[in-house]
């Protein structure tokens, strides 16, 4: 048990640099001569990289919405949310509507037709004014 | 303009922290440890039909809003929550219970808070921070996770108290409105073991608990052919956000609990259950063991470094350790 813990300690040396260091927080650790201590640090380069995971996965989800926005398959109002990082249920909450409708407002033919009132509701949750909505910049390029 | 004299302390979990804090203000002072095993904190289960940033969701502690609400309760401190309909309704409670004197603990989701370390701005709505005072539009603030204390406008905070989604706050405030002098913490940390072995070990149901461990792992054997490589690596990942991310201190709160286990021994004069904090450190430090190799099936995606049954492994003998744990911890007496 001491023997692997020795190991993981040497390969965590040679791992990555820190990607994040806004913050220090309190960590808890144990050992067998000394308890449990606490230690105010920056998260270790281990989970460093899980956090880096979830945002590169966001940035993924992110391009592939864009390429369906721009083929014409969903609409605007799927990029912005995933831009912001929202799912359906959550969006809808905020819009104060069922999710059935949010799904709906998706596609690029019912988003066409939706009513000013919505579309500005919309881009209020998205932060970003109502012409940015209905006509990203990434669709004139 | 009120500012009351609050003494910012650093904590590993955010509720557990904001107890500790607001009862150390009354004067009554444990350590976050005791406030995070009084509160029985410590939980596990795995949902894999629930799903959080499109991955299924696992939770090593309670609900939020227990710890407070249990340990408090168990202390025999009386306390104020409220949550509200109206945004500006709330916001007007708070500056007036401020006035009044008292911090107030507050739930808040962290996506829209602006002090917030940027790595963690997601939608995360079970947040808790303390306000201890405002002046002319600004609030005091005192959040554990942060080095120091921080300030926030009204605006913003009007909105971080009345984010949407899963488990929104709508503007949940809580506070201490009494706490008695010459607290007996003895019952209420026996209550507090016996809640938490009742939690891991008790409850019939196969996602919660040591049980749940188990599922985990099963379906953690499943997940590369299921899914494809890159697929159970975000999965994987997931798990080991919510264990090693924001406020848990490490390891899933499984050293914060030991730390609990050994205040514990010294408080009630019981030596066995030191045996057990250190049962339960070295539990935690398997924990640890498995996000550190779990890590790097994250960052080489396509080629896991572990297999997804060598990590599945190591879940069943951690499993196996609190099912024992926590199997003697439950005849507490």
């Amino acid at each position: 048990m001491e023997n692997e813990n020795e190991e993981i300690k040497d390969t965590k040396a040679g791992d990555d640099e820190l990607i994040y260091t806004y913050n220090r927080e309190v960590f808890y650790h144990f050992d067998k001569e000394k308890g449990f201590t606490q230690k105010v640090d920056f998260q270790n380069p281990n989970n460093q990289v899980i956090i880096k995971q979830s945002w590169d996965a966001a940035q993924q989800r992110l391009d592939e919405v864009k390429q369906l926005v721009i083929i014409g398959k969903s609409s605007p109002i799927a990029y912005y949310m995933e831009k912001i990082l929202m799912e359906v249920p959550m969006l809808a909450a905020y819009m104060e509507i069922p999710k059935w409708r949010v799904k709906r407002h998706m596609k690029s033919k019912v988003f066409k037709k939706l009513k000013p009132e919505i579309l500005s509701k919309y881009a209020a949750i998205f932060e970003i004014p109502v012409d940015q909505l209905t006509n990203p910049d990434f669709l004139n390029n | 303009m009120i500012k009351l004299d609050f003494e910012h302390r650093q904590a590993g979990h955010c509720e557990s922290g904001v107890t500790r804090n607001l009862l150390h203000y009354h004067k009554f002072s444990i350590s976050e440890p005791m406030a995070f095993g009084i509160g029985a904190g410590l939980f596990f289960s795995y949902l894999p039909f629930l799903k959080m940033q499109h991955a299924p969701t696992t939770s090593f502690r309670v609900w939020p809003g227990q710890v407070f609400d249990r340990a408090t309760k168990e202390l025999g401190v009386k306390t104020a929550i409220h949550t509200f309909r109206n945004p500006k309704d709330s916001m007007d409670k708070l500056n007036e219970i401020l006035e009044q004197g008292f911090p107030v603990g507050l739930q808040v989701g962290t996506y829209h808070l602006p002090f917030f370390p940027p790595e963690y701005r997601m939608h995360y709505n079970m947040h808790n921070m303390i306000a201890y005072g405002h002046d002319n539009g600004t609030y005091f603030i005192s959040d554990t996770l942060m080095e120091n204390l921080v300030e926030i406008t009204y605006e913003d905070l009007m909105r971080v108290r009345f984010a949407k989604g899963a488990f929104a706050p709508q503007g949940r405030m809580y506070y201490p409105t009494f706490v008695p002098e010459n607290i007996d913490i003895k019952p209420a940390i026996i209550k507090g073991i016996r809640k938490t072995a009742y939690n891991m070990v008790g409850i019939p149901f196969p996602l919660i608990g040591a049980k749940g461990i188990r599922y985990l792992a099963g379906r953690m054997r499943k997940w590369e052919k299921k899914l494809g490589p890159e697929k159970a690596s975000y999965y994987l990942g997931q798990v080991l956000r919510m264990e090693e991310e924001v406020g848990t201190a490490g390891a899933g709160f499984r050293f914060i609990f030991g730390a609990f286990l050994e205040e514990a021994s010294t408080v009630l004069n019981q030596p066995w259950l030191k045996e057990i904090s250190v049962e339960m450190g070295e539990n935690a430090n398997k924990w640890r063991e498995f996000s550190y190799l779990g890590s790097r099936n994250c960052k080489k995606r396509g080629k896991p470094d572990q297999s997804y049954d060598f990590l599945a492994d190591i879940l069943l003998e951690v499993a196996n350790r609190e099912e024992k744990i926590f199997r003697k911890l439950a005849k507490i007496k």
